[in-house]
């Protein structure tokens, strides 16, 4: 895309013209400023320099397969600036075998001069060119330019052809021209150099919704769907989740302080211990009962510890936790078995002599344990201790909370790194590169 | 999306909070109610329910 200044108007003034080729009426709507128009009637492509609209090429299109979406003569407000679509082409590059298409509209201020709208499969740009050079960066990998203090990663390079014209011009267009193009992007932002043999145009494009380009040409019906994530499009995650893990960083730091706090508050408080045995090779009933004890504070949990001389062997523990007041009891099994052993392995070891657990929501009150052991006969002697603290602090629930606050940020990072992926997947610079791909 | 997480965090959090004062546990514990006194004396008149228990009798 190449343009030059607008020539100050006078009174503005469309020029009623007729194409010399077919005598089809033509409107020059750009006054002075455009150096080629297109008749639809015919597709010639006159020289609007020349009083007498020289015929500059011919081309054969379907002009119905190419209607531009916003048709010619339109008006509409582009950042504040009534702008008229004056022009419309399609471009067409080929990449691996295949072609991708895009459609540019040429909009017109007798103030403001030029202005561009591009559209590729629903994602739309507010382009215009660029008064100074952007400035290279040495030795980036992929190549990055500078542009007012922003930095423009290497998208994509390819020869863009032009496949179809209509309208006004500022440049002199041909069907069939081709020139390079090579994209840097800063969704929302594009930087394209268009490069003709020692010539370069540099123009920026801003990440546009189909649904503002119809509100601001004030255009029927809806705009067609954006299919996939081009080039510059602001990814609707990334500024979420940098704000996401720095609310995480919040609640971290809060987790901490938590778990300090119920850590220095927490009763921890032994509140019974008992010594005893059993003899697997005893019949009759093993179970019974120990002393009571108190269990003071708000309803809270207590920890049951049993440490055994277990050796290759196991025993289970049926307990309940009974108030002696108001018969509630809490009950629960424990299996404490401890192996181990020497194989071509090496040594190895199973389980624990030792077991834990915390019974919960235990109201304040007189108690005592029912204890009824059990284990396979022909084990002997099996000597154990039963520790009752209370007000345990529980760790694992800090892992679950740090769980359920890491998951709503991995998974938004992940859909972020998805959208650079697929924004990605389609420049000259892949995330992931197969195989084929280096081919 | 930043408020949301904000809710579902202090939520997360409030939750952990009721966890650790209320003193819940992961553990398998059955409540039962109105154990008879008699127990006291009696501990093989009390039945666990995990007295079926199917026990682990090996080592590697």
């Amino acid at each position: 895309m190449s343009a030059s200044g607008p020539t100050p108007p006078g009174k503005p003034q469309a020029r009623a013209l007729n194409c010399p080729n077919c005598g089809a009426a033509l409107v020059l709507r750009s006054f002075n400023n455009a150096v080629t128009i297109v008749c639809e009637g015919c597709h010639s492509i006159l020289d609007a320099k020349d009083p007498n609209l020289q015929i500059l090429q011919q081309f054969k299109a379907a002009t119905d397969k190419d209607r531009p979406v916003i048709p010619l003569g339109t008006r509409g407000k582009i950042r504040g600036t009534e702008y008229e679509v004056i022009g419309f082409e399609r471009r067409t590059i080929n990449v691996d075998g295949a072609a991708y298409s895009w459609h540019e509209y040429v909009l017109f201020n007798p103030f403001k001069g030029f202005r561009y709208l591009t559209e590729y499969d629903g994602h739309w740009n507010d382009v215009s060119t660029l008064k100074a050079l952007p400035e290279r960066v040495s030795f980036s990998s992929p190549p990055k330019v500078k542009y007012l203090g922003e930095t423009y990663k290497h998208f994509q390079t390819a020869r863009a052809s032009t496949s179809f014209v209509l309208g006004e011009f500022p440049w002199q267009v041909r069907v069939g021209e081709s020139v390079e193009v090579s994209d840097y992007v800063s969704p929302p932002r594009v930087l394209s150099s268009e490069q003709t043999g020692n010539e370069v145009n540099w123009s920026m494009g801003e990440y546009m919704l189909g649904k503002d380009v119809w509100k601001a040409f004030r255009l029927p019906g809806s705009p067609p769907e954006a299919v996939g994530v081009y080039e510059n499009q602001p990814s609707p995650m990334s500024g979420e989740a940098k704000s996401i893990w720095l609310t995480f960083a919040f609640f971290l730091l809060a987790l901490v302080v938590l778990m300090i706090g119920f850590d220095l508050s927490a009763q921890n408080k032994e509140v019974f211990t008992g010594y005893y045995k059993y003899d697997s090779n005893r019949r009759g009933e093993a179970s019974f009962v120990t002393d009571d004890f108190e269990i003071k504070g708000h309803t809270s949990n207590v920890e049951l510890k049993t440490t055994t001389d277990l050796n290759n062997r196991w025993i289970y523990l049926n307990y309940a936790l009974i108030n002696e007041t108001t018969g509630q009891a809490f009950d629960f099994g424990r299996e404490v078995s401890f192996y181990h052993g020497y194989d071509s392995d090496g040594s190895w070891s199973e389980g624990s002599a030792n077991d834990a657990v915390a019974v919960p929501s235990v109201p304040p009150g007189r108690y005592y344990l029912r204890v009824e052991p059990e284990g396979d006969p022909g084990y002997g002697m099996t000597y154990y201790t039963i520790t009752v603290k209370r007000d345990v602090p529980q760790y694992s629930f800090y892992g679950i909370a740090l769980g359920a606050l890491l998951l709503p940020a991995i998974l938004l990072s992940w859909r972020t790194l998805s959208f650079e992926h697929l924004r990605w997947a389609e420049s000259d610079h892949p995330m992931i590169t197969t195989s084929g791909d280096d081919d | 999306m930043r408020v949301l997480y904000i809710i579902y965090g202090s939520a997360v959090l409030v939750g952990l909070s009721i966890a650790q004062y209320q003193g819940w546990s992961l553990a398998r514990v059955n409540e039962v109610k109105n154990v008879p006194r008699s127990v006291r004396d009696n501990p093989g008149s009390y039945r666990s329910v995990y007295s079926s228990y199917h026990h682990y009798t090996g080592g590697k």
